[in-house]
C-alpha cells in the first residue's frame, strides 16, 4: 500500500475501514497504523465527508405502501401453494381406498356367513323332519 | 462460471412458491433499501414510492423463475431500481414542465443553530445537485453499502472509474457544505 493509493482509497470510500475494498482493507489498515501522523489531515477530511453523508436521512416506508406492495404479490400471480393440500389429498385417497377395501371385505364376509347359516339351517330341517316323519332324506333334498 | 453465494436465495425461492411469510419478509428486507435508493436518486418522496413499488412488483414476477447462483438477487433488484430511477430522470430532462422544483441549499437558519435535521436537509439538497453519476456512485457505495465491484458492475464502469466518481462527488459535497463544521451538533 503506497501513500498515493491510501489517499485515493479514503478520498473515494471515506475514513471508515469497513467501507474499504475487501482486497485492500488489511494493507490499508496496516499503512494507517504505521503512517497515522503523515496522513492525519487527509483522514480527518475523509471523516468529515463521512459525517456529512451520514446526516442524510430518508423516510421509512409507510404502512400503506407496505400493504400495497404485499397486495401486489397476489396480483403478480404469487399465490400460496397449499403444501398441506397435497398431503390432505393423499390422506383422502388412502382413506377412500381403505373404506372401499373395508366395504368389499364386509360384503364377502356377509355372503360367506349367509351361506354357512343357510347350510346349517337346511341340515337342521332335514334332521328335524326325518325324526318326525321318518321319511328318507332324498325326499326332502330332492 | 463460479456460483455466486446469495444470502437471499432461500427467501427468493419461498417467495416464488407464494409463501405469505416469505413475501412479508422480502418486503421488510428490500422495501426500505429500494425506497432509500429511489429517494436519494430522485429527491422526490412520491416518485420514490412509485419506483419502490414498481421494483417490488418486478421482484414478485421474477421470483418464481429466479435461477440461483448466477447473480445476487439484491444486485438484480438494484439494477431494476436504478433503471426505473433513470427512466424518471430522463423524462424530467425531456419534459421541462415536469421538472420538480429546484432544491436550493437552504443554508443555516438566521435565528437558530445548525441542528441535525437541518444538516440532513442540506446534505440531501447537496446530493440532489450532484451530477447523476456521482450521486449514483455515492448512493450505491455509501448508502446502499454495495461493494465497489458490485457498484461498478451496476454502473457498467471500471472500479477505477467508480472511485473517480466517488472522490469527485464527496469533494463536491464538502465544498457545497463548507460552512458545516465537522463536530457540529448532529454531525
Amino acid at each position: 500500500m503506497t501513500s498515493e493509493r491510501f489517499l485515493a482509497l479514503i478520498a473515494a470510500y471515506g475514513a471508515d475501514a469497513r467501507r474499504w475494498p475487501d482486497a485492500e482493507r488489511a494493507a490499508a489498515q496496516a499503512f494507517l497504523a504505521a503512517e497515522a501522523d503523515v496522513i492525519g489531515a487527509a483522514l480527518a477530511e475523509a471523516d468529515a465527508a463521512d459525517a456529512l453523508l451520514n446526516a442524510s436521512c430518508v423516510a421509512h416506508p409507510s404502512i400503506a405502501l407496505r400493504d400495497r406492495i404485499i397486495a401486489s404479490a397476489a396480483q403478480a400471480g404469487l399465490k400460496a401453494r397449499r403444501q398441506g393440500g397435497r398431503w390432505l389429498n393423499r390422506l383422502a385417497i388412502t382413506m377412500g381406498a381403505g373404506c372401499a377395501a373395508a366395504t368389499f371385505t364386509g360384503i364377502v364376509a356377509g355372503v360367506m356367513m349367509t351361506t354357512w347359516l343357510t347350510a346349517d339351517a337346511q341340515a337342521d330341517a332335514i334332521l328335524y323332519q326325518a325324526s318326525l316323519l321318518g321319511v328318507d332324506d332324498t325326499e326332502l333334498l330332492g | 462460471m463460479a456460483l455466486i453465494a446469495d444470502p437471499d436465495e432461500d427467501l427468493v425461492r419461498r417467495v416464488g412458491q407464494g409463501d405469505p411469510a416469505a413475501i412479508q419478509a422480502m418486503v421488510a428486507r428490500k422495501l426500505p433499501r429500494m425506497l432509500a435508493l429511489a429517494q436519494r436518486m430522485l429527491g422526490d418522496a412520491a416518485e420514490a414510492e412509485d419506483v419502490a413499488q414498481d421494483a417490488m412488483l418486478r421482484a414478485w414476477k421474477q421470483a418464481p423463475r429466479w435461477k440461483p447462483g448466477q447473480a445476487k438477487f439484491d444486485t438484480w433488484l438494484h439494477r431494476v431500481g436504478l433503471n426505473l430511477c433513470y427512466d424518471r430522470l430522463r423524462r424530467r430532462r425531456e419534459t421541462p414542465t415536469a421538472t420538480p422544483p429546484d432544491r436550493p441549499d437552504p443554508g443555516p437558519g438566521p435565528d437558530r443553530g445548525l441542528m441535525a435535521a437541518d444538516v440532513g436537509v442540506r446534505v440531501d439538497a447537496a446530493l440532489a445537485r450532484l451530477p447523476d453519476r456521482q450521486r449514483e456512485a455515492i448512493v450505491l457505495c455509501h448508502y446502499q453499502e454495495l461493494t465497489n465491484i458490485e457498484a461498478a458492475a451496476l454502473m457498467a464502469v471500471s472500479v477505477e472509474a467508480l472511485e473517480s466518481l466517488l472522490s469527485r462527488g464527496r469533494r463536491a459535497l464538502r465544498q457545497a457544505l463548507a460552512d458545516v463544521r465537522p463536530g457540529a451538533e448532529g454531525v
